[in-house]
């Protein structure tokens, strides 16, 4: 077997993703960067967008905003283990219709009550938006394609 | 039968207690359970976070970041995490009691206090404690958003001096049956405090050595957004602890409660047979008597 990457993704609320992949595609602060296994260690920041962990022909799209990634070597130096902690993050089979209904919703409340000046916790009223609008925009996206869930 | 009345219409009162208490415990049993799911699964990220923050602290060397340098320490900021609702045994005596043994350690310098729970806001104020804000609408199950304008606010006054160290005063959900008050230091983060915590979560494998990391954008932005993260993160995690300790500590008063019921019913009930036992056997040898001064 060839030599593989440890992806682990992780937000505050769960472990979304936990499996042995070929490649990862992550968009940083810096722009997408994808990783292959044995990447030199690195540290960088996740932006919000689409995160596409590739295995064999399979694809796995998910849905990103905000956080942290590191990769490493792993112990008995076999590959790299990719540890992303992100703030939000959720499958793009996990996002149902329903949900990207609510998203556009409360993306669009949320824009309207930004317009009126109504913020009062612009921090987190900044990253509720982000979510809202990545989830819609990446499940946009990802719509009619196929992939794995 | 006047004793034996009063002695069922005990029973029924008690059985109506034990009612109301078996289906709190089983409310708070069901509450534990998500409770301790959220708990576990917000370990894996913490556990992680500390990692990838101890692989960084060892770059600490001259920082401005005001997050990770140590001052003396003249004021300190404690977080006090109790619950909304009482009924959970010793649960949130057990943590005021914590944090009023720290006020008496630290003597000499100011103790401010947020609180986060209505119980311990009441108890503080009881104490003359300076409370400088109290979040008291923490959900049963809190989720990260709930936590972000607690967090914040921390972060906010911690990054403005007012304060020198933060410390949060939680209980530490070890099993159902036992919860373990703690008063930790959450700000400013410094590399011994990383290891021995990371040692006592033990939920990662040890970590080999130095590695040469590549840091994008740069090391003092990257640390600086991390850092903020993750204290934020710990503020969340440690709030999800002591609501799993609460739930569980109110399941274990609530047993207690109607194991002591069920008791206190089995001897009422003895006692109310005997008492119509001895009832009847005294009519019996009434009417036996009755019977021969007739014949």
């Amino acid at each position: 077997m060839s030599k593989q990457i440890k992806l682990k993704i992780i937000t505050p609320e769960k472990t979304i993703f936990e499996e042995m992949v070929d490649s990862v595609s992550i968009p940083t602060t810096e722009g997408e960067i994808t990783i292959l296994p044995h990447h030199i260690p690195l540290v960088s920041a996740v932006a919000s967008g689409d995160i596409v962990a590739r295995i064999g022909a399979d694809v796995v799209p998910m849905a990103v905003s905000g956080g942290f990634l590191e990769a490493k070597p792993l112990t008995d130096g076999s590959g790299t283990e990719l540890a992303i902690l992100a703030d939000f993050a959720e499958r793009v089979g996990d996002i149902s219709e329903d949900v990207i209904v609510k998203a556009k919703a409360r993306a669009e409340e949320l824009k309207a009550m930004k317009d009126k000046g109504e913020v009062i916790d612009f921090e987190q009223f900044a990253a509720e938006l982000e979510r809202s609008l990545t989830r819609v925009r990446i499940a946009d996206k990802w719509r009619g394609k196929k992939y794995r869930l | 039968m006047a004793a034996g009345k009063e002695l069922k219409r005990r029973i029924k009162s008690i059985k109506n207690t034990k009612k109301i208490t078996k289906a709190m415990e089983l409310v708070s049993a069901s509450k534990m359970k998500r409770a301790i799911a959220a708990t576990l699964a917000s370990r894996a990220y913490a556990g992680y976070s500390w990692e990838v923050l101890q692989s960084l602290a060892e770059y600490v060397s001259e920082t401005k970041n005001p997050f990770l340098t140590v001052k003396p320490v003249e004021r300190i900021l404690v977080v006090l995490v109790t619950s909304n609702r009482s009924l959970c045994g010793g649960y949130n005596a057990q943590i005021t009691r914590k944090a009023v043994a720290f006020i008496r350690e630290n003597e000499g310098k100011t103790v401010d206090f947020i609180s986060i729970g209505s119980k311990g806001e009441s108890n503080l104020r009881r104490l003359g404690q300076n409370i400088i804000a109290s979040f008291n609408d923490m959900s049963a199950t809190p989720k990260l958003s709930d936590v972000y304008p607690v967090a914040s606010f921390i972060l906010d006054t911690f990054k403005k001096g007012e304060y020198d160290r933060v410390c949060i005063a939680y209980t530490d959900f070890v099993s159902a049956l036992t919860q373990v008050p703690r008063i930790s230091t959450i700000l400013p983060v410094n590399k011994e405090q990383i290891i021995s915590d990371i040692a006592e979560m033990r939920t990662v494998e040890t970590p080999v050595g130095k590695i040469d990391y590549v840091f994008e954008p740069n090391y003092e932005t990257l640390m600086a957004s991390i850092v903020e993260k993750i204290a934020r993160m710990r503020v969340y995690q440690m709030i999800l602890e002591s609501t799993a300790s609460e739930h569980s500590a109110r399941m274990m008063a609530m047993k207690n409660a109607s194991d002591a019921a069920g008791e206190m019913i089995e001897d009422l009930t003895l006692a109310f047979n005997k008492a119509r036992q001895a009832g009847i056997t005294q009519e019996i040898s009434e009417i036996s008597a009755g019977m021969a001064s007739v014949s």
